[in-house]
């Protein structure tokens, strides 16, 4: 466990709701028809619409990243303005970059290979090799704002966005690290939106125009959500909600069941007041997550669903699931951020909301 | 520059092993390696690796069966056993190389037992490559009917945590698991974030380290950049050409040293000091002096509370190429300005190539080996070095002497650094 050290001071976004600074006006989004690539019949998803990064952080070229990276400059940029803080102020060697992701820039590696398809192996184009990497948006978070600190990428199945969440924590636990942008996020390319619809984990309202059904499946989503994550007691800093401790573990164990026991500990006989449940676009994930979130708090307890905009962003979902939840004005208090896979694993983020 | 004498030192006799470290007097903050696994292009094995870097032997050869049209030098895994039927298609080239030595790194613990697979142990792998080895570009042109005609199960090894979820599977345990993801620096920040995990209790001990396999996509998109070396490399001569690439997994069993002395543990060396840092300068060029470098390694030290003077041996980055050897150089220069005799340093990539993902680990494994057995190796084909007075370029013969304290240093793509820092334990028979 990460004990407590941490406040979220500033929140930024680009997500199907655009790029936004703060918190995300309360408004329902239905997924949107793709039309990025030919697909066999209607297909849909909740996309980012089209902006230019430029028209919203002056000054950023973009022309050459993934769009993740993009996306992750703009994020970033907006959550230390929201945060209200100077970089230039700071000791930038003791911010650190924590970008937690599913699939990476997945748009570039695409690329690449579609040069190899057309040119063979000896004749790829050198560009997107080096940004098709992984950690290719969190270094150019770092180059963007002059960050020298730790940068670090990470997935993990179900829980990279929780996983980014708890190794800032811990960098800024360990005097590793003064301040940590914590942002986490994909994007939808055809091969990925292609490889959900085979394994058959989309859900029917990705083939038709009704609204979202309960469960069975989800809806792909896309998009950067940010957090400035600080030690806790700067005066003037926002307070959204205080880090106090995470923690998470793989499914499949022979004693699966023992998450209720391990989130009680790390609740150290506090009840949270509200669950904020993260859904990882496993399909049985919502009913899995609401039913241990009941567990946990009792039958009384605050539950706010899993968001369908953030599930459908998989692994790296969590950061939105939160500001989404953040968004509804929830109760104050001890509250769980709450994901399972759906085989037993499961992260639990506990949060002070003030 | 860290300067200054540390106070006397304590010991503390731990199952046959002496470790001075001050930090000793909190046994449940000092971090211990009780395992090593390695696949190398030596073989499977901590003892094949460290035979084949002490008698020199160069692993790196002439290929061209990895692409039409590919001719270059690498350093290849022969002999990676397949998994049971069945299996083959769930599991990439780069899971298999990280089970293999996930499996070796646990081979001193009774691994099959239920003490062990209810542990919560948890993984942190590296890798940069992961599935890429197993997708092919036909997928970009019609990637439903490439699912359908077999890829579906191969593209589900795509994601870098795909890596950590074989190693836990194979394994059958269920802690935390993580990939990170910071190009050739990733496996050492696996074991640094593995580490700040032990110090958090996230875990009883962590299994960190990375793999990657040898792939057209790599040999690919190195090649278009120009920085694959027609021939075997020469890290920090001043005729390098470029870079060589390999393969290889290595995964470290991490503990606190009260949890390894609680069950009894051999204690192989010490994590006195890790630190992360990015150079903020460029995506693939490294800052020219070497300051992110130079900060990482500073930062390191100060976390083991030593100074330069102690760091007996740097295994480096040393990839070979124009850039990456000059910045590195400049940081060693800057870091060790002031000590009493040049810091040796050598590039183990001279031996079996750069293994990308796997590399921090498989040379954290080399420094272990060299503060075991006091073995300072040399960088192969070094005749000509950069200059460099506060460097102590390594050739020739393998150098003996005790080594109390070694450095390894990574380096990546995005300017990630990673520093380790690894204390003797008991010494190599």
């Amino acid at each position: 466990m990460t004990p407590n050290v941490a406040a979220i001071s500033g929140i930024g976004s680009v997500s199907p709701y655009g790029p936004l600074a703060g918190l995300i006006p309360p408004c329902r989004l239905e997924p949107e028809s793709i039309t990025a690539w030919t697909t066999a019949g209607l297909r849909r998803a909740f996309l980012v619409k089209p902006f230019r990064p430029a028209g919203v952080v002056p000054g950023l070229k973009t022309r050459r990243l993934d769009r993740l990276a993009a996306w992750a400059l703009v994020a970033s940029s907006l959550a230390i303005q929201d945060a209200g803080i100077d970089l230039r102020q700071l000791d930038r060697s003791r911010v650190a970059v924590v970008f937690g992701t599913g699939l990476g820039c997945a748009e570039l590696t695409e690329a690449f290979f579609q040069s190899a398809a057309a040119n063979g192996w000896r004749g790829t184009d050198p560009s997107p090799f080096p940004e098709g990497l992984a950690n290719a948006p969190a270094s150019h978070v770092a180059l963007w704002h002059g960050l020298r600190g730790p940068n670090i990428t990470v997935g993990s199945k179900g829980f990279a966005g929780e996983t980014a969440l708890i190794q800032a924590a811990s960098l800024l636990r360990h005097g590793q690290a003064d301040l940590a942008i914590v942002l986490a996020g994909d994007t939808l390319t055809r091969s990925v939106y292609e490889w959900y619809e085979a394994a058959g984990l989309l859900s029917p309202a990705c083939y038709n125009s009704e609204p979202l059904p309960e469960g069975g499946g989800f809806v792909p989503s896309e998009g950067v959500a940010a957090l400035v994550l600080e030690p806790a007691g700067r005066r003037e800093a926002r307070g959204y909600a205080q880090f106090r401790s995470g923690q998470w573990a793989a499914g499949g164990r022979a004693s699966a069941g023992r998450e209720v026991e391990t989130i009680r500990q790390m609740l150290d006989g506090s009840v949270p007041s509200v669950t904020i449940c993260a859904g990882n676009g496993a399909p049985c994930a919502p009913s899995s997550v609401t039913a241990l979130a009941r567990e946990i708090g009792g039958p009384g307890a605050a539950i706010v669903p899993a968001q369908a905009v953030a599930a459908g962003l998989t692994d790296a979902g969590a950061p939105l699931h939160l500001i989404l939840a953040l968004s509804s004005r929830p109760r104050k208090g001890p509250a769980l951020l709450l994901g399972t896979s759906g085989d037993g694993g499961f992260a639990a983020l506990l949060l002070e909301l003030p | 520059m860290i300067s200054g004498r540390l106070p006397p030192v304590s010991h503390l006799r731990i199952n046959d092993l002496r470790i001075s470290d001050r930090r000793i007097n909190d046994p449940g903050k000092t971090i211990v390696v009780t395992g090593v696994g390695v696949v190398s292009p030596y073989g499977v094995g901590l003892e094949c690796l460290q035979e084949g870097v002490l008698s020199g032997r160069c692993c790196l050869a002439p290929t061209t069966d990895v692409y039409p049209g590919f001719e270059g030098t690498t350093a290849q895994v022969c002999g990676l056993p397949h998994p049971e039927n069945g299996a083959a298609s769930r599991y990439s080239r780069s899971d298999r190389l990280a089970m293999v030595a996930a499996r070796d790194a646990v081979a001193n613990l009774n691994c099959e037992s239920v003490a062990f697979r209810e542990s919560g142990a948890g993984v942190f792998m590296a890798s940069t490559v992961a599935g890429l080895s197993e997708i092919d570009p036909g997928i970009v042109e019609d990637p439903a009917a490439w699912y359908r005609q077999g890829g579906l199960l191969r593209a589900a090894t795509y994601p870098a945590a795909h890596v950590a979820d074989a190693v836990g599977e194979h394994l059958g345990i269920h802690g935390p698991r993580c990939a990170v993801s910071a190009a050739c620096a990733s496996s050492a920040m696996a074991i640094a974030l593995a580490a700040n995990m032990l110090l958090d209790g996230a875990a009883p001990m962590m299994l960190a380290g990375g793999s990657d396999a040898l792939c057209p996509f790599t040999l690919s998109g190195f090649s278009s950049l120009q920085a694959l070396a027609p021939d075997p490399c020469r890290p920090f001569d001043q005729n390098r050409k470029g870079l060589n690439l390999g393969e290889g997994a290595a995964v470290l069993v991490l503990e606190t040293l009260a949890g390894a002395a609680e069950r009894n543990a051999d204690v192989l060396a010490v994590l006195r000091g890790w630190a992360m840092t990015n150079d903020a300068f460029h995506t693939t060029a490294p800052q020219q002096q070497g300051n992110g470098l130079a900060d990482c390694m500073r930062v390191a030290m100060e976390m083991a509370e030593v100074s330069g003077d102690e760091i007996g041996y740097v295994n480096a980055h040393g990839t070979g190429t124009p850039l990456n050897d000059i910045a590195e150089a400049s940081a060693y220069e800057t870091v060790f300005r002031g000590r009493s005799r040049p810091v040796p340093v050598s590039s183990t990539k001279s031996y079996f190539g750069h293994c990308l993902g796997a590399a921090g680990a498989l040379e954290a494994a080399i420094t272990i080996t060299a503060v075991r057995c006091g073995a300072l190796l040399p960088t192969l084909r070094l005749t000509d070095p950069i200059e460099s007075p506060g460097v102590n370029w390594l050739r020739g013969e393998v150098r003996r002497e005790s080594l109390p304290l070694a450095m390894s240093v990574s380096a990546g793509f995005g300017g990630s650094n990673t520093a380790l820092i690894f204390g003797s334990g008991r010494g190599c028979s």
